[in-house]
């Protein structure tokens, strides 16, 4: 299958077009008519009214790392040590210990996300095994005083809630 | 020398210094408000006082101050430390002079003795312009060079191409304004655009001299740095151009200066093409003449402008989202308020008109007041076409700036300066 291929049309060389100012008047109604338009009434600006109006973030929106659990709230995560292996901007560093509760063997003594370095490309929620990583918390604005803040624990991560339901985020394609 | 005398001097000074000065936070929120409704969005209005956004106003105010506590920052590896303070001066200096000549009202004349409004009342008129306005383009080569910055140097000799480039044009569409006019006094082109042509169309530049106008235009637009010539700048290709090295107050001084600059020359625009400070249809005798009439139809038109100004601030000033006991509904009151109170205070005033003698210095007062209000109202036009030429059209290529300033604008204010001659001698 070929791709699509559009023509486009070469615009400027009839001779209005190559005298400039008519075109170049044309350009300035158009505007105008935008300015008049919003001076007359400016609820038809295309303006959200951020932060009293937050926007809506999708299910498939990569936000803010969060860790799944079982469903008797005993953490997902093996520390098979596959999102920290392939992480592009290595942030994530995990230490694992032994597992007691014959969920598995291993899990997380300790996983640590720095965000100032993550790029949010979602590859360890795409390389976890267990669907234990996932970024469906659809926090979008991490900001914070320190460096020190922006490294985010497991508690953090464990206690963060995800933003949507199981039908939504499965819908997202995940 | 009486005491009158010394007040008109200092009023006039003042008037053509501080008000270019005070233009600039109009500028700037014209500029920032009308770019964020050309392109559907709100453009500033968060920053506030006590809640009085004033339409976003108080913006400046922020960034005034933001600018003026900065860290004023000098780069090791600028050598040339006084060129490179020097150079904002220059450019803000001969902004605010070239308005310095410009007339805003007609000749004022009290007990006797006439004043004349102008910040400096020369012959040489629109040439003091010329000069420093080409002056000014010192100030940013010195700036682009003095940074020792390769965006810097390179925005500097942009500036420099291109001033050359459109100081020709320029000049020669303004032989041929000169040869209608026959002076070079501003004063006395303001007061020829006060007569009528054929008894009913003001003698306005624009009707004498179209292709004029449109050439001295466009070579403004070139002189002042603005879009779509703002290639001195560039921020898409050499980042910030001649002002790259410059940060807070300095920085800021050569903000200042392009906002003057665009004050500036709207307002030689306005002088030369658009009859400066004459009301069309009534120049300075007829509106002396029939003060009383005019000063009876702003009592009535005024309040009914303002009743309308009034409606639209109640309904723009409102938050578009859910909120209760929305705190703009009561700060747009508080405007309708403020705007309504100054109507009075004007309607007091022409009052006093009505009830006075004609003929007298009230009237000559009153008619030097309005001729003003019609110069700014006129400037703020003008401002707004710059505005609004800037956020409709991408800046020009340089090959394609030189092409249009050289192939197009010269041959054309060389067309121009035949025919109007021709037809000059022609009407003897």
């Amino acid at each position: 299958m070929g791709a699509k291929v559009k023509t486009i049309e070469r615009r400027g060389s009839t001779l209005t077009e190559r005298i400039y100012l008519i075109e170049i008047f044309k350009g300035m109604a158009r505007t105008l008519r935008h300015l008049v338009r919003n001076l007359r009434d400016n609820k038809k600006l295309l303006v959200r009214h951020y932060p009293e109006v937050q926007p809506e973030i999708p299910a498939r929106w990569r936000g803010r790392h969060r860790l799944t659990k079982h469903d008797d709230g005993t953490v997902k995560c093996v520390a098979c040590f596959m999102c920290q292996t392939n992480c592009p901007a290595e942030c994530i560093s995990i230490t694992a210990k032994e597992r007691l509760d014959d969920k598995a063997e291993k899990m997380p003594a300790s996983f640590n996300i720095n965000l100032l370095e993550c790029i949010y490309c979602g590859y360890c929620v795409e390389a976890c095994p267990l669907d234990a990583i996932r970024m469906d918390t659809g926090i979008f604005s991490v900001t914070d005083n320190n460096r020190q803040s922006f490294i985010i624990g497991l508690e953090e991560l464990l206690t963060t809630p995800g933003a949507y339901s199981e039908e939504d985020y499965k819908k997202g394609g995940a | 020398m009486s005491l009158l005398d010394i007040f008109m001097i200092a009023i006039r000074v003042a008037f053509s210094a501080f008000v270019p000065l005070c233009f600039i936070a109009v500028c700037v929120w014209m500029e920032r408000r009308g770019a964020g409704f050309f392109q559907d969005r709100s453009g500033p209005n968060r920053a506030a006082i006590f809640g009085f956004r004033a339409a976003g106003l108080v913006q400046n105010a922020a960034d005034g101050i933001k600018l003026f506590f900065k860290e004023d920052l000098i780069s090791d590896h600028i050598k040339h430390k006084f060129f490179f303070v020097l150079a904002p001066i220059i450019v803000f200096f001969c902004a605010v002079m070239s308005f310095a000549v410009v007339p805003f009202a007609d000749t004022l004349v009290l007990g006797g003795n006439s004043y004349v409004m102008q910040g400096i009342p020369m012959d040489v008129g629109i040439l003091w312009f010329l000069a420093i306005a080409g002056f000014s383009v010192y100030g940013i080569i010195l700036a682009g060079w003095s940074s020792t910055n390769k965006y810097g140097i390179l925005g500097g000799l942009r500036s420099a191409a291109q001033v050359i480039s459109y100081e020709i044009p320029m000049g020669l569409s303004l032989v041929s304004l000169l040869i209608v006019y026959g002076t070079v006094n501003l004063s006395e082109m303001a007061q020829f655009q006060g007569q009528l042509l054929f008894g009913f169309i003001p003698m306005w530049g624009a009707v004498l001299q179209p292709l004029g106008l449109i050439i001295f235009v466009i070579a403004a637009f070139a002189e002042c740095n603005r879009t779509p010539f703002d290639l001195a700048e560039g921020e898409s290709e050499i980042v910030a151009g001649f002002h790259v090295e410059y940060s807070a107050m300095k920085f800021a001084v050569f903000f200042m200066g392009e906002y003057v600059a665009m004050f500036a020359s709207s307002a030689i625009i306005i002088t030369l093409f658009f009859g400066g400070y004459q009301i069309p249809f009534l120049n300075t005798q007829a509106l002396i003449h029939l003060a009383k009439p005019v000063a009876f139809l702003l009592m009535i038109g005024l309040p009914v402008v303002m009743y309308y100004f009034a409606g639209w601030i109640r309904r723009s000033n409102v938050s578009h989202y859910e909120r209760e006991n929305d705190p703009r509904v009561f700060e747009a009151n508080v405007y309708i308020k403020c705007f309504w109170g100054l109507i009075a205070i004007i309607e007091l005033l022409l009052l006093a008109i009505l009830l006075m003698q004609s003929g007298g210095a009230a009237t000559h007062i009153f008619v030097a007041l309005l001729q003003i209000c019609t110069f700014l109202v006129k400037v703020t036009m003008m401002i707004f076409v710059y505005i609004w030429v800037r956020w409709t059209l991408p800046r020009f290529r340089y090959d394609q700036l030189q092409k249009l300033g050289w192939q197009m604008l010269l041959p054309l204010a060389l067309l121009n300066i035949f025919i109007t001659s021709a037809v000059v001698v022609a009407l003897g």
